[in-house]
């Protein structure tokens, strides 16, 4: 996505506002999607809703992604905080570092990764998703979460253990 | 380029859960970013191959439900991107517009050359009723900035009555090609 289309979104082209969200989707979708699930629709409705809205404030196009991100994450954990969630019990686990990437491999399904990632808490599905499939440092993922980088840091922790526990369940 | 189409056939093949942005919520996001235009939503009593049969034949439905539109011609074909020439009754005022198209199953999104009215038509099953459509218009003036706030809101006044119009178009021309039921037999 060039700056001029979304200069030129920001200045009502339509043309250039629907490109500029049919770019995002996929992106955003995915936020969405694996931290909202059964909500996650209507999050990634809520989140280019406000897209739209608020591009205009946008300063530096080249922040559009994160700015964006930002949105999707908060209008997800908000989304999937309304829904049943499964709280994770974090007796035993193991502290190791985990990557979802390798522990799902070609012959899981989506069903099982659906399982999976709803045995977890949405704050935990969301730094999931920000570390291994949009690869954020914690400075990032702190930012996109609005909390703190150590915050982060031990959610991130719990989330990989949780995953891993729940996967080789 | 890709289609929305695409990426909702991408989404559906991903093993992560991947979500998706329906035509009808593509169509109220896009509205919120144009202040000049409007958005009339209803929900037809009619299933969505029918609804969008009828929508998806531009030549023939939208001189059919659009009091603005005598004709439309279709100038131009690659896959889903149109080009439209279209041609207004009035005689003052009426200029003739070329619109650039993108018509995908559920989803007519119609930019006028040069850039400054939309129209978009979308249209969906029914979340839990799939013999029923969940439609969406937009339709507007495609420009924002302080000083044309007056402009704008004027123009929002004119397109809401249009659009409106428009709608129930749609629904009286669905109903005038729907299939009498036949009365019960004794």
């Amino acid at each position: 996505m060039d700056d001029a289309t979304i200069r030129r979104a920001q200045r009502g082209d339509p043309a250039a506002l629907e490109e500029v969200l049919r770019d995002l989707a996929p992106y955003l979708g995915r936020i969405c999607g694996a931290i909202a699930l059964q909500a996650g629709d209507d999050a990634l409705q809520e989140t280019m809703v406000n897209v739209a809205r608020h591009l205009g404030s946008l300063r530096e196009p080249a922040a559009l992604r994160g700015w964006a991100r930002r949105i999707a994450v908060r209008e997800a954990v908000r989304a999937a905080t309304h829904g049943r969630d499964v709280p994770v019990d974090l007796a035993g686990v193991d502290p190791a570092g985990l990557d979802p990437r390798r522990v799902v491999g070609d012959g899981s399904t989506a069903v099982e990764v659906r399982a999976v990632l709803e045995s977890l808490e949405p704050d935990q599905r969301a730094v999931l998703v920000m570390r291994h499939l949009d690869g954020l440092d914690e400075l990032e993922m702190a930012e996109a979460l609005q909390v703190a980088r150590g915050t982060v840091k031990s959610r991130l922790h719990r989330a990989r253990a949780a995953f891993r526990e729940r996967w080789t369940a | 380029m890709t289609t929305w189409t695409d990426l909702d056939a991408a989404a559906a093949g991903d093993r992560w859960p991947v979500a998706t942005l329906d035509p009808p919520a593509r169509g109220r996001a896009l509205a919120v970013g144009l202040p000049g235009a409007v958005v009339h939503e209803v929900v037809i009593d009619r299933p969505i191959d029918e609804v969008w049969a009828f929508i998806a034949d531009l030549e023939r439905s939208v001189p059919t439900f659009d009091r603005d539109v005598a004709d439309l011609r279709i100038t131009r074909r690659d896959g889903h991107r149109l080009t439209a020439r279209t041609r207004s009754p009035w005689r003052v005022g009426g200029l003739p517009m070329r619109f650039e198209i993108d018509l995908e199953v559920g989803w007519c999104w119609m930019v006028s050359q040069p850039n400054f009215y939309v129209v978009a038509m979308a249209a969906a099953p029914e979340p839990g009723d799939p013999s029923r459509t969940r439609y969406v218009h937009v339709e507007g003036v495609a420009r924002r900035g302080r000083l044309l706030q007056p402009l704008l809101r004027l123009s929002r006044w004119r397109s809401r009555r249009h659009v409106a119009h428009d709608v129930a178009g749609i629904a009286a021309a669905l109903d005038a090609t729907a299939t009498p039921v036949p009365p019960p037999t004794r």
